[in-house]
């Protein structure tokens, strides 16, 4: 039995030793905005934050989280970021984008008004293949309103 | 998968030989997850690893991650430079400089587990297949490269390796294969990487090659550190461990497959660069 604090929420999880982070939040806790597309820490669809920091869930064994706080797209469903991503039309298929939320979370508590290449050096880690790069810059740099 | 359970001892003292130590786990946990690491108990180090960098840029902590040197106003600039072109924002977050050190070939018959002359058989798959990404130097009996930017930045800067068990400057913790040993580190089951000790040099920087502009390992990097006269010289992704180049003239005596000349081009160009910017 492992301790997990998720979205400000403490909850009960089994798992064994190779359960990673992303299989727990989608599996047991169905939070099932946490995407695992590689699988293997390339692509970052399944980014969260642990203490704040982008993590791959992916790649985070379920016993090593400890006692960070996690932070999954769900705990993020108030951010202005959320109506940023619309109003830019920053979305195709919409596979990768939880995953940019959470890392734009990120970096927006940290840099709230970030350049171009601040955005481009924080978000390198969430590949799009539909390629809406140009669009989920201009939400970064709009969330503000 | 292979790995039994997950232990979090109170201390790094009691650490034995089997146990394989987990901190960032960015290439460890995919590599026990695929079967490539066989691991009976994963030893979980993180919140035991020293993490910060002392004042002056001169001891750094194990623990201490890539994001965390990324944004230190106290180390050199060649290992800045050298964090923040490393991998994505998760894993610099997540990923420690001890473990970056350690962390395996990006070599694709490696990863596929085939019975290359790394996993212990007896011929090197990437020398006659593909192997565009691979050595120039050293490039028998296996033609791998190293792929971890702040080594080389960390070699050029005299780093001195402090672990459980020793001190030892960052180039012995590096062998290259042998018939009877197929390891690329000479560190021994349980020993653990503590704290990088380095010199402050009076100009260093790190250059890198890559095939996009972000989040790629290094075709070549290269990192300068000049201390008064002297400058060094070490490369990234050119060899199957960190290679230190004793001279720019060095890169006449590459070794490359065809299907790695072209890093040969890019080394001379990054070497005078370098030199350029240290001077």
């Amino acid at each position: 039995m492992t301790e997990l604090l998720v979205n400000g929420g403490r909850h009960e999880v089994h798992g064994s030793v190779l359960t990673t982070l992303a299989e727990v939040l989608r599996g047991h806790l169905g939070l099932t905005g946490t995407k695992v597309a590689c699988g293997e820490g390339h692509c970052g669809a399944c980014t969260v934050l642990l203490d704040g920091a982008p993590a791959l869930a992916c790649i985070t064994l379920l016993e090593a989280v400890g006692e960070r706080e996690v932070t999954t797209i769900e705990g993020l469903r108030d951010h202005p970021l959320v109506d940023a991503f619309v109003r830019a039309d920053a979305v195709q298929c919409g596979f990768c984008t939880p995953g940019q939320i959470v890392s734009a979370a990120a970096l927006v508590r940290e840099t709230p008004a970030p350049t171009r290449e601040q955005v481009r050096h924080a978000m390198a880690g969430n590949l799009c293949r539909c390629g809406t790069y140009p669009k989920i810059e201009e939400a970064i740099s709009t969330w503000q309103g | 998968m292979s790995a039994r359970t997950l232990s979090r001892p109170a201390s790094l003292e009691a650490l034995d030989e089997t146990a394989v130590p987990l901190a960032g786990g960015t290439d460890l946990v995919p590599l026990v997850r695929d079967g490539l690491v066989e691991a009976e108990t994963l030893v979980d180090v993180r919140s035991l690893l020293p993490r910060g960098v002392e004042p002056g840029g001169i001891g750094i902590g194990a623990g201490t991650t890539l994001a965390d040197l990324e944004r230190s106003g106290e180390v050199p600039d060649a290992l800045r430079e050298a964090c923040r072109l490393a991998a994505s924002p998760q894993l610099r977050a997540m990923g420690t400089i001890g473990g970056n050190l350690l962390q395996a070939t990006r070599c694709w018959y490696w990863r596929l587990a085939f019975p290359c002359y790394l996993h212990g058989g007896d011929r090197c798959h990437a020398r006659e297949g593909e192997h565009r990404e691979h050595a120039i130097f050293a490039v028998e009996p296996c033609a791998s490269a190293h792929p971890s930017d702040p080594a080389a930045a960390l070699l050029a800067l005299g780093a001195v390796v402090e672990t459980t068990r020793r001190r030892l400057p960052l180039a012995e913790l590096y062998r290259l294969p042998t018939e009877d040993d197929r390891r690329l580190t000479t560190l021994a089951g349980g020993e653990l990487i503590l704290r990088l000790r380095l010199e402050e040099p009076d100009a260093s920087v790190y250059l890198k090659a890559m095939d996009r502009q972000r989040w790629s390992f290094p075709l070549v990097g290269v990192a300068a550190a000049r201390y008064g006269e002297e400058t060094r010289l070490a490369l990234a992704g050119v060899a199957p461990i960190p290679w230190a180049l004793g001279s720019p003239a060095d890169l006449d005596a590459a070794t490359p497959l065809p299907g790695t000349a072209y890093k040969v081009d890019i080394a001379r160009a990054l070497v005078g660069r370098a030199l350029a910017a240290v001077r």
